[in-house]
């Protein structure tokens, strides 16, 4: 049985309608992530699945339960925030204790409950500093450690790594990771960074304007995005697109005309009318140098030498942006010619309306 | 060497105005109040040295004493009533109702009403014969005929501490307010997902992250409402029978209604004496904030 189901759920702020009737089911234990870019409505569906902002229509069912009325409390659900909200005149002993301390918890009972997830996190020695004396992964922690001690069904994360420097957010990320492994609670997770989702995520989410894009696992969405949205956003650097008309579809084989790139017959089973516009997707990882099934030549405008990778950034004879990444540091220079090469079978197609084409 | 002197120079060139401005306004006052508490002052031209013997008179017999204490006595129940009001109304006007524009602006009036006006209206209020007050009440009948308000001392003594409070509740109405809206609202929806009600986390949350704005108002107060004397000048002149007679009234009284310079002049020094306390508690909470906030 789903533990968390959100039934056509919409929300509405006036005329604007911000969710659009959202379908999904979570499992016990399963580690979610809603992933989209600003404004895609991720925050404002996990905030309605807290009970922070109400349901317009549609329902929210948490372990059967329909709870589109309850207040938070009583969802069983726990919450970190953004700005991890931590009280700053309490220590962090009083932080952790506070939902028990509403709850009127007996005092032993609270002490061994904050004594445990202090411990969880590595904070016993912090218990009597005030957040203000925290570093930015200790305060993250002690806003955890508040979500743990309720014991929730479902623990709620509304982007909690994103106000953390870059090496501290992929030490929070692995402490999160690992957090979930040894409670094996049921987590949803917002996020805007791509790589938060594809790293942490059992099932990711992704919501492009208040709808769901698509939902899979991370290396589903990797090697099968449903649409030009998906393809575009998972995956770093982006997916390169080229586009082109079909010149020929005949059933086995499928015909694209690029332009001054030439034509690319692709294997694939789709009948499409011969004109209509195609494009293609190529990730920047799946190029290789000098050869492959079909080569392009490009002039890189920009290099950047990683070490681990190369990147080559040129621009194509139709305008698009065109990025290729190599291991190493291949013989790839700024403002000469280079062909550059794909396997076929690594090439993604997307019709007029922007939905893969398989 | 040359160069730190020139650039001392002109830094005192710079202050020099705001330095002579505060010498002649501030400095030289104080400093002749100080010097005319000594001495027997009145309006003959000519005065004498006469010691501590102001300060003796004024300490030794008659009542300034009594002054002192219901002078502490009306300030404090004055600041009291501000700060608790203050904070109810700014609870109010923080909760998000239909209207509350609306209500913010009315708050407005007493803040904006210039004060002699504000006051004339309570005097005309609490009067007996013609007043709203006594004429409410005589019809609900609880009160039998009518009644004077500031002919008696207590009610008296009341009824201008119920002024001060109402010219002076706005002001801090809209200070607290501020400082309400100055806390996260993340620090309130997670305490009410964690199922804090609304009166649990005004105790736990609000009322504890306003202590700097509480403490900063109520010493602001205490120092403009310890020296407040338009009204009770407008409405009691320190009466009945010197009721109403805090230490600005006493200290105006002496100088200036009864010509005693010198002595009014030691009634003054005391008075300083007590703001600067105040001002001192005042800039020590100030300092200790403000590195608590740096912890």
């Amino acid at each position: 049985m789903s533990q968390l189901s959100l039934k056509n759920l919409e929300k509405s702020f006036n005329e604007a309608r911000i969710i659009k009737g959202i379908d999904l089911d979570v499992s016990e234990g399963e580690f979610v992530v809603f992933v989209g870019p600003s404004g895609c409505g991720k925050s404002t569906l996990l905030r309605m699945i807290a009970g922070l902002e109400d349901v317009t229509s549609g329902d929210i069912e948490i372990s059967g339960k329909v709870v589109n009325d309850l207040p938070p409390v009583q969802r069983g659900i726990a919450m970190v925030f953004q700005s991890y909200a931590l009280y700053p005149h309490m220590t962090v002993y009083e932080n952790i204790a506070f939902p028990l301390r509403v709850e009127k918890l007996p005092k032993a009972e609270v002490e061994a409950r904050v004594d445990a997830a202090a411990k969880v996190l590595q904070l016993e020695s912090r218990l009597q500093h005030r957040p203000g004396q925290l570093s930015g992964g200790q305060r993250q922690r002690v806003a955890i450690g508040r979500a743990i001690v309720r014991q929730p069904k479902i623990f709620l994360f509304d982007e909690p790594l994103s106000n953390l420097d870059a090496a501290l957010r992929s030490e929070m990320r692995i402490e999160l990771m690992e957090l979930h492994k040894r409670l094996g609670s049921t987590m949803v997770y917002v996020t805007h960074d791509q790589v938060e989702a594809m790293t942490m995520a059992d099932k990711i989410v992704v919501l492009d304007a208040g709808e769901i894009s698509q939902i899979g696992s991370p290396l589903q969405l990797y090697h099968k995005p449903d649409n030009l949205f998906v393809a575009g956003f998972i995956g770093s650097p982006k997916m390169n697109f080229i586009n082109g008309t079909v010149a020929k579809a005949d059933g086995t084989t499928l015909s694209v005309d690029l332009g001054p790139l030439g034509n690319i017959a692709l294997p694939r089973s789709t009948k499409a009318k011969a004109g209509a516009p195609i494009t293609l997707g190529i990730r920047p990882e799946h190029l290789q140098l000098g050869k492959g099934d079909f080569t392009l030549k490009v002039t890189p405008n920009i290099v950047e030498y990683l070490g681990i990778h190369t990147v080559a950034y040129s621009t194509l004879p139709g305008g698009e942006n065109f990025i290729a990444l190599f291991e190493g540091a291949p013989a790839i220079a700024e403002g000469k010619v280079s062909e550059i090469g794909f396997a076929l079978d690594q090439v993604h197609l997307f019709d007029q309306a922007g939905l893969a084409v398989y | 060497m040359t160069s730190t002197r020139s650039a001392s120079l002109f830094a005192l060139a710079l202050l020099a105005p705001a330095i002579l401005y505060i010498l002649a306004i501030v400095a030289y006052p104080l400093f002749d109040t100080v010097v005319l508490s000594f001495t027997n002052a009145a309006l003959r031209p000519a005065y004498d040295f006469v010691g501590w013997a102001n300060y003796e008179r004024i300490f030794g017999a008659g009542n300034f004493t009594e002054v002192i204490i219901r002078t502490f006595v009306w300030t404090f129940a004055s600041v009291s009533l501000k700060m608790i009001i203050g904070m109810f109304g700014a609870v109010l006007l923080n909760a998000s109702i239909p209207g509350q524009t609306l209500f913010r602006i009315l708050t407005m009036p007493p803040w904006i009403v210039p004060m002699a006006i504000g006051i004339f209206m309570w005097g005309w209020m609490y009067n007996g014969q013609f007043g709203m007050l006594s004429g409410l009440l005589q019809n609900f009948g609880l009160i039998a005929g009518p009644f004077p308000f500031l002919a008696y001392g207590s009610s008296a003594f009341w009824a201008t501490v119920v002024t001060d409070v109402w010219i002076g509740v706005p002001m801090v109405t809209i200070y607290f307010l501020a400082s309400m809206q100055s806390i996260p609202k993340d620090l309130h929806e997670a305490a009410w997902t964690d199922g804090a009600g609304r009166l649990y986390r005004f105790r736990r949350i609000t009322l504890p992250l306003m202590v700097p704005a509480i403490m900063t108002m109520s010493l602001l107060s205490l120092i403009a409402t310890f020296n407040s004397f338009d009204i009770i000048w407008i409405l009691t002149q320190g009466g009945p029978s010197n009721q109403t007679t805090t230490m600005i009234i006493d200290t105006y009284k002496t100088a200036i209604g009864s010509y005693r310079y010198g002595e009014g002049a030691a009634r003054a020094v005391v008075i300083c004496i007590f703001v600067s306390i105040f001002c001192i508690v005042y800039f020590r909470a100030v300092r200790k904030l403000s590195q608590g906030e740096v912890k």
